[in-house]
């Protein structure tokens, strides 16, 4: 089997999630872990890792932002279309071993794309895990993601969603303004039988790190998501490699101890 | 599917740019089928002026016409490509920004307006330029990467490599190691190294990398016993409009030495 | 292990009967020392060793791994190619070893049908050959199908491999068993690195002074017979934007573009973490994973700067 060869899968759904980042869903039945990517090629321009954002046996769901080239290329993707992946890869998120403890999860932006998939497993097994709380940081409201889905996380876990600014004034689903680093900074967090997941852009995830050890979390608490340029995603290419571990495979979760916040490593 | 609709045109240069683009032989009948190429002064009668996807233009700006002319090709652009080294970094005809106006003065035009002397400059220094092809001349190969990668929806990133990296890849023993004053180590790859593969050190005529370490080439061409003179015109030949900093590190606080 | 003799003036003649039916490829002396394929036995140069490794007959600089045409991706795997290559010195032989453990990890079908098709004939240093060597510091395995030992008049040939024994066996007139014991396989003068464990080292400053001295040209890394980075790009043809290929090029952890990701993010950034991310790779975290160090002490990286970077001198100097 050559381990370069993508597959091609159908499209099932797509919906266009905000104003730059949109949601495909694939019919791709190959068992994956929160937090797992899987590598997306658009022939005659190439491949992207993207992270998925859904917890089933039978598909897929990939948040996709329109930032690069083939990102681009995917979002002129169409229902019932074809799409080439290489996958599911990756270390995710240790849902087994956290089992019985209360989830921290902390997203910017994009970052909320993967943490979306450990709230669907969540669902899922929802006997097994206790308190959940959810941070999600925006810039703007339109950037909000997974808005169909607020409403019942709302419901069942404590959640805060944050936007930079709201210049408009827009309706933004009970968003307070201000970082979302100011939203955990105030809220009560218990690190005794806690883990807290994190994934979003670099100096988001420094200061949210910071607030969390202040709030007495160790190092070996905090899980985050890396992000790397990938090639191959089967660990010998070598670009995606942070202190020696590859994030393709030895990631893209890390635990924050493995690999410190050597952002430039 | 609608062509993407390009114009190709020149202001003062050699239009050895231009021609770069037609030494795609290979590829050319495929490429007028690719794109409607429905501007191309230098090998076509008729040519409107109209609106177009991509622009290419090839030159640098010298006179009085080619300001107008740059001005009305920005606004019939949605993409403008600076095609080439003069358009891109102001090239050899630049290099007159760095001599005396008496070297010079008795060889400018007077009488016609167009012809009329204006400071010799690249595109972006007058209209806003979304891509470069830079060069001189361009790789062709480079070209055809672009236009492709528009057709697609997907122009490719500019590389920040330097020439070595190809050089090296295809088994050059480094010309500084030969006593050559080879500018390959901050100069923007993409060519294939072709003058390197070809005996000739690297002139920088694609421009300097983001990444250079200036400071480092110009304390290693004095050791290799180049002078600051002769190091200062090598590095202005081509690209010394986007070497601002030039001076300053050559005479300046030299970190290297 | 068995110990043959085989005349040093019929050389010749084993080469001339082994490109019979195989390409054999050794060091030649053209404007520098290079692997090529030969046309005469007498082309073999060993006084140095090649300035440019063998690893593109492996790895190459470029290479399509499929076709594409918007229906279907085509693997295009190459065609083994029946190859012998004389003269690899051990380091050179660790570090086609050590290539093997980065690709057989993922089953790399492009690599391995290059690879399983080569005939691995070594020559062993009777001095260190060039100045920046350091094989001796650094672990070289037992890897080969033949190993030739430069005696005056003789070389004394090992074999490594079951390949290497019928090379012997094929050709039984030219080689003399022999009791002879084997020689030291230690290069004299080649243990010039003194740090064992360079992870102590990582937030030493002097990384910096090597990075100052550092063009991000990439020629450590080209020439480096391990490094084996690559990146992906497809290309379309002309005549149908659906169609293409899609290949893998070198690249090289000394620029800036190695971790630029979408959106125009550097996360290796600055010229002193890109300089010490090259030298742990080689050194530490290959070791990690594969339990011995990448590097395999062969020098070229500081012989092909352009600046002469010495990271040998400079780990040594951080150390004390």
């Amino acid at each position: 089997m050559n381990p370069y060869l993508p597959q091609p899968y159908t499209i099932l759904e797509f919906r266009r999630e905000s104003p730059d980042t949109f949601t495909l869903t694939i019919d791709l039945k190959k068992r994956h872990s929160p937090g797992q990517f899987v590598q997306v090629s658009v022939p005659g321009i190439g491949e992207a890792p993207i992270s998925i954002c859904s917890d089933s046996r039978s598909y897929v769901k990939l948040n996709i932002r329109e930032i690069g080239n083939v990102t681009r290329a995917l979002a002129k993707s169409k229902k019932g279309g074809k799409i080439w992946i290489r996958g599911p890869y990756g270390k995710g998120y240790p849902m087994k071993a956290l089992e019985g403890k209360n989830l921290v999860l902390i997203g910017g932006g994009c970052g909320v794309a993967p943490l979306k998939g450990v709230i669907d497993y969540i669902e899922h097994h929802r006997s097994k895990y206790r308190d959940i709380h959810l941070f999600l940081g925006y810039r703007s409201p339109e950037e909000i993601l997974f808005k169909k889905e607020l409403r019942e996380w709302k419901k069942n876990y404590r959640l805060e969603v944050t936007i930079d600014q709201n210049q408009h004034g827009a309706f933004c689903y009970d968003a307070k303004v201000g970082f979302v680093t100011e939203a955990i900074n105030a809220a009560v967090l218990d690190p005794h039988k806690s883990a807290a997941f994190l994934c979003g852009p670099p100096v988001m995830m420094k200061a949210s790190i910071d607030l969390l050890k202040q709030k007495g979390f160790q190092e070996d608490q905090i899980f985050i998501s890396a992000e790397r340029l990938m090639y191959c995603a089967l660990g010998v290419c070598c670009h995606c490699m942070i202190r020696g571990k590859f994030t393709c495979v030895d990631g893209p979760v890390f635990r924050y101890d493995e690999i410190g916040a050597f952002t430039h490593d | 599917m609608t062509k993407l609709k390009v114009g190709v045109y020149g202001i003062t240069g050699c239009a050895g740019c231009q021609l770069s683009i037609i030494f795609n032989e290979d590829d050319l009948l495929d490429l007028i089928e690719l794109v409607d190429l429905k501007a191309f002064p230098f090998i076509k009668e008729v040519n409107p002026d109209e609106q177009y996807d991509i622009i290419f233009v090839e030159g640098l700006v010298a006179d009085k016409g080619d300001l107008e002319t740059i001005k009305k090709l920005r606004k019939n652009a949605k993409v403008l490509v600076a095609l080439g080294a003069c358009a891109a970094t102001g090239c050899v005809p630049a290099y007159r920004n760095f001599t005396l106006k008496e070297n010079y003065e008795h060889l400018l035009y007077r009488k016609i307006k167009e012809l009329q002397d204006v400071q010799p400059t690249p595109v972006d220094m007058h209209v806003a330029v979304d891509y470069y092809l830079p060069g001189c001349p361009p790789d062709k190969r480079q070209i055809l990467a672009f236009i492709k990668g528009a057709v697609k929806g997907a122009i490719p990133k500019p590389t920040d490599n330097p020439v070595c990296v190809e050089c090296r890849q295809n088994g050059n023993v480094c010309l500084l190691e030969q006593g050559k004053p080879c500018l390959g180590p901050i100069t923007v790859g993409g060519c294939n190294a072709v003058c390197v593969n070809g005996g000739l050190e690297c002139w920088g005529c694609r421009g300097p990398t983001k990444d250079m370490n200036l400071p480092l080439m110009i304390s290693l061409l004095k050791r290799k016993g180049f002078d600051e003179k002769f190091i200062q015109d090598r590095m202005r030949t081509f690209v010394g409009l986007k070497l601002p900093m030039l001076k300053e590190v050559l005479h300046g606080k030299n970190h290297h030495a | 292990m068995v110990l043959y003799r085989l005349e040093k003036k019929r050389l010749g003649e084993l080469i001339g009967r082994l490109m019979l039916d195989a390409e054999v490829i050794a060091p030649v002396k053209k404007d520098v020392v290079r692997f090529l394929p030969i046309a005469h036995p007498e082309e073999i140069h060993l006084e140095r060793n090649a300035f440019f490794p063998a690893k593109e007959y492996f790895f190459p600089q470029h290479q399509t791994l499929f076709q594409f045409d918007g229906k279907s991706f085509a693997p295009v795997i190459p065609k083994p190619k029946k190859r012998v290559f004389f003269g690899l010195r051990r380091c050179d032989l660790t570090a086609i070893r050590h290539q093997d453990l980065a690709f057989e990890e993922v089953k790399d079908p492009y690599y391995e049908t290059m690879r399983k098709s080569a005939l691995l004939i070594g020559y062993h240093c009777p001095k260190a050959p060039s100045p920046y060597c350091f094989c001796g510091s650094l672990p070289q395995i037992e890897f080969f199908d033949l190993m030739f030992f430069d005696q005056q008049t003789g070389f004394l040939v090992e074999t490594g491999s079951e390949k290497g024994e019928q090379i012997v066996r094929e050709h039984p007139e030219l080689f003399a068993l022999t009791d002879l014991p084997k020689p030291d396989t230690k290069i004299p003068g080649a243990d010039r690195l003194h740090v064992e464990n360079i992870a102590p080292l990582y937030d030493h400053p002097d990384w910096k002074k090597g990075a100052d001295q550092c063009l991000s040209c990439g020629a450590c890394t080209a020439l480096c017979p391990t490094c084996y980075c690559f990146e992906i790009h497809d290309e379309v043809s002309t005549a149908n934007p659906d169609a293409g290929k899609r290949s893998r090029s070198w690249s090289s952890c000394q620029l800036p573009g190695f971790t630029r990701v979408a959106g125009d993010h550097v996360f290796r950034k600055e010229r002193d973490h890109r300089f010490k991310h090259r030298i742990f790779h080689q050194l530490e975290y290959f070791k990690e994973k594969h339990g011995v160090p990448l590097c395999v002490g062969c020098g070229r990286c500081i012989e092909a700067c352009p600046t002469r970077i010495d990271f040998v001198k400079l780990l040594n100097e951080m150390k004390t």
